[in-house]
């Protein structure tokens, strides 16, 4: 597909290609500011590669998308495979296009996927609901087997507008979330956990005042954290951008915690 | 019209990731190699004693784009003047291949030109057509740190597999005698030097299998080395390593090329092709030519650049299918097994144009 002809930034926002593959879920959607023009979920995990570019390709021509003003990814953390599938596709279209790149946490693009839920836009959980006014901690997990999790923590209270208060990173789901609980009670905060629930809805159920809302990688709010980023000229050096793992390979840490590019 | 874009000499850009080298070329009407740009990981990997597969791939996604990049300004072309996208498709590391896949219909996609998914021992055959004319029907050893392999090409484009091996790669036996011998990874060549160079012979046994089999087996032998080692150190002696280098390399050069030389007599070939990153070894490539000076067949073997894991091959490979209008869908699955002979061209470019 070749995006000719100048009509970018129709209305001032700027028309954003999204996609995340950092999950079993293929997100990806076209969106222009806070709207999703198109969007797709597909859940095959092991045909992301496969599938990646037609569904994108797909997504432009539904959107009707004839140029398209940046490319938003999700850089992880999530399946090491899965995200270079996200971020290989995403830095190549960017480079053979020539337009900006924005890399997206996933775990954030993942927390967004509440932002629905915390505006009324989607059917909540009597929790959820009775939060309206007070803070919402959101943590957004991903599975990352033997009791962990990736995670990271968002604070909200409108659901729109949303402040990071702890860094990707791959925890214990147990300590991290009580220590969350006890935290979040002496603030006055709701905390929602939000994600992939299942293989952690008994520890989650064990923590005082904690919600949980099941949730799969969507990336219908991405074009809303794109468009802000973009704004704000926060967009990544295309050749250099690379997926974020949050953890050495075995290789590297059998050998001492070297990093990749070598001590020497 | 793509078919006819090639007939005019068009452009494709390649992209090999199947193992440690993330590499691009631009290749012009299948055989004028304007680039090929090779990065490779070795020193990455050195530290782990071998090819780490998930930092392959970490490495593959960190330089893919850049590496595209150079091989275009090398040519002296833009992204707008490339014609067709060509990426290895398997076999290889699985992490690998999907960087260079996905990156290649990404390409494809967004320059909106025709995709060719391609196999990465085509490319090593092939690389012959870098450098020479090809005959047929001919016969290639595929020899690297993955394969060893004897391939008939009846025609061109068409391949069958006439033996294999059935454990170890050549390379790979390499890897490991020379580990034994206590050199660093990768130490195939410093095996391949010590043999050369040593006045002596460890006589060890060689792996001819069944009556009339074309295929390999080289764990056997290694098993030997080590054999040795220990027995000489038992005995409260230093093992030759000089010695063993020497035995290992007769071993293997004895049966690889008194195969292929016995596989081109018996199928007619015209033409050997030695190819694969091991066709460096100077013990397979100096016995293998004068064998086929001996029976008067004549030999092709491409510089070291087009032997080790590059895109140019890719290329070259690639234009067999583009010459017929044989192209993949963006849904082009990577796959660490892919079989050679199914790759083959179904259909003769005469019945195409
Ligand atoms: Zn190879």
């Amino acid at each position: 597909m070749t995006l000719t002809g100048k009509e970018n930034a129709r209305d001032g926002e700027p028309l954003v290609l999204c996609l995340d593959t950092s999950t079993a879920v293929l997100a990806a959607s076209v969106c222009r500011g806070g709207e999703a023009l198109a969007a797709r979920q597909s859940h095959a995990e092991r045909n992301h590669a496969v599938r990646v570019v037609s569904d994108l390709k797909a997504l432009l021509l539904e959107a009707g998308a004839q140029e398209i003003d940046a490319i938003a990814v999700g850089r992880g953390p999530g399946s090491y495979t899965g995200v270079r599938i996200g971020v290989s596709a995403a830095k190549t279209l960017a480079w053979a296009w020539d337009k900006p790149l924005v890399g997206l946490s996933s775990l954030e693009v993942l927390a967004m996927g509440a932002g629905p839920y915390l505006r009324g836009e989607k059917p909540a959980s009597d929790d959820i609901a009775g939060a309206a006014g007070r803070p919402v901690w959101v943590v957004p997990i991903m599975d990352a087997r033997r009791g962990q999790v990736y995670g990271a923590r968002f604070e909200t209270t409108d659901g729109a507008d949303w402040r990071r208060l702890d860094d990707d990173g791959i925890r214990l789901v147990g300590e991290w979330g009580r220590s969350l609980a006890e935290r979040a009670g002496e603030a006055g905060a709701l905390l929602l956990f939000a994600g992939d629930i299942g293989p952690h809805a008994e520890a989650i159920g064990a923590l005082p005042g904690a919600a949980a809302l099941q949730l799969t990688m969507d990336a219908g709010e991405m074009g809303r954290l794109a468009a802000a980023r973009l704004a704000r000229g926060q967009v990544e050096d295309v050749h250099a951008f690379a997926p974020n793992y949050t953890q050495l390979t075995e290789a590297e840490v059998k050998l001492g915690g070297a990093g990749t590019e070598g001590q020497a | 019209m793509t078919i006819a874009d090639q007939k005019d000499g068009g452009l494709l850009l390649a992209i090999e990731t199947s193992c440690d080298e993330t590499s691009a070329a631009v290749v012009r009407g299948g055989r004028e190699v304007l680039s090929n740009i090779v990065s490779s990981q070795i020193e990455t990997h050195r530290r782990f004693g071998g090819v780490v597969p998930e930092i392959a791939s970490r490495k593959h996604v960190e330089s893919i784009t850049m590496i595209v990049q150079e091989a275009l300004s090398e040519a002296g072309v833009s992204r707008r003047d490339i014609d067709a996208i060509a990426v290895t498709q398997g076999p290889g590391l699985i992490g690998a291949l999907l960087v260079g896949v996905v990156a290649a219909k990404a390409l494809a996609l967004a320059l909106d030109v025709p995709l060719i998914g391609t196999h990465h021992i085509a490319g090593h055959i092939y690389a012959n057509r870098l450098v020479g004319e090809i005959v047929y029907p001919a016969l290639a050893l595929v020899v690297s740190g993955g394969h060893t392999e004897l391939v008939l090409l009846p025609e061109e484009g068409v391949f069958r597999i006439v033996g294999r091996t059935r454990d170890d790669a050549v390379g790979e036996a390499y890897d490991k005698v020379a580990r034994a011998l206590a050199f660093p990874y990768p130490g195939g060549p410093h095996v391949d030097k010590l043999a050369r160079e040593s006045g002596e012979e460890v006589v060890l046994p060689r792996a001819w299998l069944e009556e009339g089999s074309y295929d390999f087996s080289f764990s056997g032998l290694k098993s030997a080395v080590l054999a040795e080692i220990n027995r000489t150190k038992m005995k409260g002696l230093d093992p030759s390593f000089g010695g063993l280098a020497r035995g290992f390399q007769n071993s293997v050069v004895d049966v690889v090329t008194t195969k292929a030389m016995r596989a081109a007599a018996e199928f007619g070939a015209r033409q050997l092709l030695l190819c694969g990153g091991v066709a460096a070894n100077q013990g397979i490539r100096e016995r293998l030519a004068a064998l086929c000076r001996e029976a008067g067949l004549p030999m092709l073997v491409p510089p070291m650049s087009l032997c080790s894991d590059n895109a140019a091959m890719i290329g070259a490979a690639a234009d067999l299918k583009w010459r017929r209008g044989q192209f993949s869908t963006l849904d082009l699955a990577a796959a660490a097994q892919v079989s050679l002979e199914e790759w083959s061209v179904t259909d003769n470019v005469r019945n195409v144009l």
